[in-house]
């Protein structure tokens, strides 16, 4: 698998790392990693940085992760780059709501790699 | 310590997330799920849950009365907003927390630092969000805050006469914490 620059957007640094270490273990290797602490500093670096695949949480003070993900299609930024959700939030409508706003996965808190692998390699190998 | 300010936040992020579902069914009630909303397996299984995917450890339920005999604690509060209104707190000495930050991240700590504050934090609010998965209606119907984390000397939290609240100690890898779930307003 060639270079895959992956954006994480989490306000918690604990979770960037753990989901940067899931993505290793999923096999995504040699892997990039952006890690943006808000969504607002997630728009502001995909201004700059290419990427392949983007990991957002959604519950996050200033500019959650719905809002990051509307204003990121309003925006055109990363445009045909898959969008994964990760979140405690897992209700049926709260899945609704992502795919609406333009995710193309959606991952509960907490996971495995495994459950990682198996909602980002597809979407890598469509894209 | 006081609840207010994390539960007012759990209703502003379920009111701000635009949930439509969430204000079409205002008119449901919970009170009819309120066995199961309350019954102690589901938060032992959210916490069985959350340690053994994130931390890879077996954590026991204990059932009799435990001391944090430590000096230093850290607390973390995760608001709960909509249908039930409340929280989830998680509280440890640092030893425990030390060691869950460090099944998190693999790193080692001395202290409860930032990072160890910031991983009991997500703790905690995956601990509120695997609780509150376990009933659909609350799940759909029932908004998280952001997590709150607390550390210090000799503080006590208060909570004035909630409708209900669950109060469990669980032991893994010689350490213990304790989870609550505090509910204040069930409609």
């Amino acid at each position: 698998m060639s270079e895959v620059r992956t954006l994480i957007v989490d306000d918690s640094s604990v979770m960037r790392k753990i989901v940067e270490r899931s993505l290793r273990q999923a096999g995504l290797n040699p892997l990039v990693v952006f890690e943006a602490g808000s969504g607002v500093e997630g728009l502001e670096l995909l201004k700059s940085q290419p990427v392949d695949l983007i990991l957002s949480d959604i519950n996050m003070p200033s500019m959650d992760g719905l809002e990051f993900l509307r204003q990121l299609r309003a925006q055109n930024l990363a445009p045909n780059v898959p969008v994964v959700m990760i979140t405690t939030e897992s209700s049926e409508e709260h899945v609704k709501q992502a795919i609406l706003a333009g995710a193309q996965g959606y991952i509960r808190k907490p996971f495995t790699a495994e459950q990682v692998k198996e909602r980002v390699l597809p979407l890598l190998t469509a894209a | 310590m006081q609840l207010y300010g994390v539960r007012r936040a759990a209703v502003a992020t379920a009111r701000y997330s635009g949930n439509k579902e969430m204000e079409r069914t205002m008119t449901l009630s919970l009170r009819e799920s309120v066995n199961l909303i309350t019954d102690p397996k589901n938060l032992d299984g959210s916490v069985e849950e959350v340690f053994q995917l994130m931390l890879g450890v077996n954590c026991q339920r204990y059932e009799g009365p435990v001391e944090i005999a430590e000096p230093e604690s850290v607390t973390a509060v995760v608001g709960f907003g909509g249908l039930l209104s409340g929280a989830c707190v998680f509280r440890s000495g640092a030893v425990a927390a030390v060691k869950i930050a460090a099944h998190m991240t693999g790193m080692e700590f001395d202290e409860i630092d930032d990072t160890v504050k910031d991983g009991i934090g997500e703790i905690c609010n995956m601990l509120a969000g695997a609780w509150k998965g376990k009933v659909p209606d609350l799940a759909a119907n029932c908004g998280l805050s952001v997590p709150a984390v607390i550390t210090g000397r000799d503080y006590n939290l208060h909570v004035q006469a909630p409708e209900f609240k669950l109060f469990h100690t669980y032991h893994f890898d010689d350490a213990s914490f304790e989870v609550m779930i505090i509910c204040d307003g069930l409609q």
